[in-house]
């Protein structure tokens, strides 16, 4: 049932992604409107099915890679909804569908699988672990979104090109706005994770920290958002910078990702 | 139909002549008035404004019309018969009721898309209104060109983006800003484009006000009017540190604020967004300052270029206008079609004899127990009473269509039974 769920929700996630890529080509708020809706049903739809898998396998749906990633796009549809009703910033939604739908198919891959949980993973300090590490990770995606917004949509306005495809973005001020949040929320929300996790690894592996490649990753992401948030709170970095900076550091970071887990071998990957 | 629309416009009529026109009464004598009175028309309708007039009539035969009308307006504006010829434009039926959608829709406008021409319409209506001299048919005729410029306004972006200098402005501060409310604007020198964009401001959210000026008494008695601030002139410095929106139109010979002002300005408030507008030539600010980081400089050229791309933009979008209004101009001449009297009879007629039939339906159960013969006379007693019911309506409404008056009635008719209704 709640494979039957999540393939429904897959499908309207695809539908949302063309509405809003059909708005920013037809330049009409419409499809944007209609993409909007159809984001929100699947979303529905979405947390029905983690509902469901929830209690069919008796865990909270986030301890497996794929689980994660199906959980990771339904914090970002959330986090954007939620922003939506606030800044009424639909085009946003053009950078977040495509980069949800992505995740629900990659995640889709291993599908109902049955999977036996490791002894490491079956711990009740996991599903938080995962939860706060997954949902401040999602929010530094969405700042990274609304930060490549505004960089396209000031280039638009620095260079005297405020034609129609420009009417389409919010303003820069909501831009902004986002891309402070986001990072404002997703850094103690990642912290705490990262924290959790540390107390868990002591119990299942004896220490807090072993330097291993993902750890290591995940610290390199810490303290990068830390300093972007210390420009942004303490220097007062707005703007620009702040959002040529939070693309920047998001971008180094997924490389940096990719690379860690082609070359490296990590005790911090399950199943 | 016998409607008949006369006019001039921008388009047709030079300033001079049509400023002599909208003389709206004369021995104050309502136009509507003088219209009504010529015999043959039936209804009027006269629009005024100082791009147009525009007189509207339903008349018995609206070729016979025309030259009463001509004469109507001639003596309005002493035109020569020569300039009648060359400013006038008449239009029948179809094409007039184009014509009066296309002005309540703003395409004919001189500005097209401008939003004040359908407020002006509605005016001219309710005083036709009050003077009771639209009927049936024009009253359908403007109520359909209402409709028809709100779809025109809703389906396309005839009335979006600015088409003036200050509207562009307050565009763009949007686009930076969001909304503007709790925003702070700066006025260096006083000018009349600027005064107008501080007002546009203001109307959309901008609640401070601070105004410079070379000479002091000036920006104190601008302040007045504005309920602003004044800063001295030298110490632009701290307007800028104050200010999000800055509109610039000093007479200065070289630049007013140069790139290391507003450099230091950005650094002392914290590199929130400023918007600077420089509407002066010779130019007040230093181009340079639009190179830094969350400083977004326009200067009137770049205004006026966003303003012509919209006008240009206006002008496509009247090409789907245009589409509305002929789909809405047919529309309403099927409408003028069912205004026949065999045609309106015609579907009384059914109308009747389908709920007689229904309501026979719905008895058969208690006719079930009669007779096939009793049941028979049951329906002729149903369908007689309803035919003596209608025998006279439909009497009095031939009778009127030989006397060439029966619009009004079979109007009513239409209406009191539904008969356009599926």
């Amino acid at each position: 049932m709640d494979i039957l769920f999540y393939k429904v929700a897959l499908i309207i996630y695809l539908l949302s992604t063309v509405g809003y890529i059909t708005s920013l080509l037809v330049r009409r708020v419409l499809a944007a409107r209609v993409a909007t809706w159809f984001l929100f049903t699947a979303f529905t739809i979405h947390s029905v099915s983690l509902v469901l898998c929830s209690i069919k396998t008796g865990h909270s749906p986030v301890i497996g890679f794929h689980e994660t990633l199906s959980f990771f796009a339904w914090v970002m549809t959330a986090t954007y909804l939620a922003l939506q009703l606030k800044t009424k910033t639909r085009v946003l939604g053009a950078f977040v569908s495509p980069v949800v739908f992505l995740l629900v198919i990659v995640a889709s891959i291993r599908l109902g699988g049955d999977v036996s949980l490791p002894t490491v993973l079956q711990g009740s300090l996991v599903p938080p672990h995962v939860i706060l590490s997954v949902t401040g990770e999602a929010l530094f995606v969405l700042a990274s979104c609304a930060g490549m917004m505004y960089l396209i949509q000031e280039n638009f306005i620095k260079n005297k090109k405020v034609k129609s495809f420009s009417r389409l973005l919010p303003s820069l001020r909501d831009l902004d706005k986002i891309n402070h949040l986001c990072l404002l929320w997703g850094f103690p929300l990642l912290t705490m994770g990262i924290l959790v996790g540390a107390i868990w690894a002591r119990t299942a592996w004896g220490s807090h920290w072993q330097w291993d490649p993902k750890q290591v990753w995940t610290l390199l992401a810490w303290t990068s958002y830390a300093i972007l948030l210390h420009q942004r709170l303490a220097i007062g970095w707005k703007g620009h910078k702040a959002a040529f900076l939070s693309i920047g550091v998001f971008s180094f970071l997924l490389v940096s990702f990719i690379i860690a887990s082609m070359f490296f071998t990590t005790v911090h990957s399950f199943i | 139909m016998n409607i008949v629309l006369i006019g001039m416009n921008h388009k047709t009529a030079p300033l001079e002549i049509r400023e002599r026109l909208p003389l709206s009464s004369r021995n104050n004598v309502h136009p509507l008035l003088e219209m009504i009175k010529i015999p043959q028309i039936k209804e009027a309708f006269y629009l005024s404004t100082c791009n147009r007039v525009e007189a509207l009539a339903s008349a018995v035969d609206a070729k016979a019309v025309v030259e009463r009308l001509k004469e109507f307006i001639f003596p309005h504006g002493d035109l020569t018969s020569e300039e009648m010829a060359r400013c006038l434009y008449v239009y029948f039926d179809h094409e007039a009721v184009r014509h009066l959608f296309r002005v309540a829709s703003s395409i004919d406008s001189l500005v097209m898309g401008e939003p004040q021409i359908l407020g002006q319409v509605k005016e001219a209506y309710r005083q036709a209104a009050e003077l009771r001299t639209t009927g049936v048919i024009l009253n359908r005729v403007v109520h359909h060109a209402f409709r028809v410029a709100k779809r025109v306004r809703t389906e396309t972006e005839i009335a979006s983006n600015a088409v003036s200098v200050s509207f562009a402005a307050v565009e763009l501060a949007k686009k930076i800003f969001g909304a503007l409310k709790g925003k702070t604007v700066l006025l260096i020198g006083a000018g009349e484009m600027s005064e107008l964009a501080a007002r546009h401001l203001i109307k959309y959210g901008v609640d401070r006000i601070l105004i410079a000026n070379r000479t002091y008494t000036r920006a104190l008695e601008m302040a007045r009017d504005f309920h602003a601030g004044v800063i001295e002139f030298d110490r632009l410095g701290e307007g800028l540190r104050d200010a999000d929106i800055v509109i610039s139109s000093t007479g200065a010979p070289g630049y007013v604020i140069n790139a290391e002002m507003v450099a230091a300005a950005l650094h002392r408030r914290k590199s929130r967004l400023l918007f600077l507008i420089d509407i002066a030539v010779p130019r007040d600010i230093d181009p340079a300052a639009g190179n830094i980081d969350n400083v977004y400089l326009y200067n009137i050229d770049n205004l006026q270029e966003i303003v012509d791309e919209n006008l240009n933009n206006r002008r496509r979008e009247a090409e789907k206008a245009e589409a509305i209004i002929e789909e809405e101009a047919l529309k309403y001449r099927e409408w003028f079609g069912t205004l026949k009297v065999v045609p309106t009879i015609v579907s009384l007629r059914e109308k009747v004899e389908g709920i007689i039939t229904g309501e026979l339906g719905r008895s058969l159960s208690w006719m079930r127990n009669l007779s096939p013969e009793q049941r028979k006379n049951v329906e002729i007693l149903a369908s007689s009473i309803l035919n003596k019911v209608l025998h006279d309506p439909i009497a009095a409404l031939k009778e009127e269509s030989q006397n060439g008056g029966a619009l009004p009635y079979i109007a009513a008719l239409r209406r009191l039974f539904r008969l356009d209704d599926g």
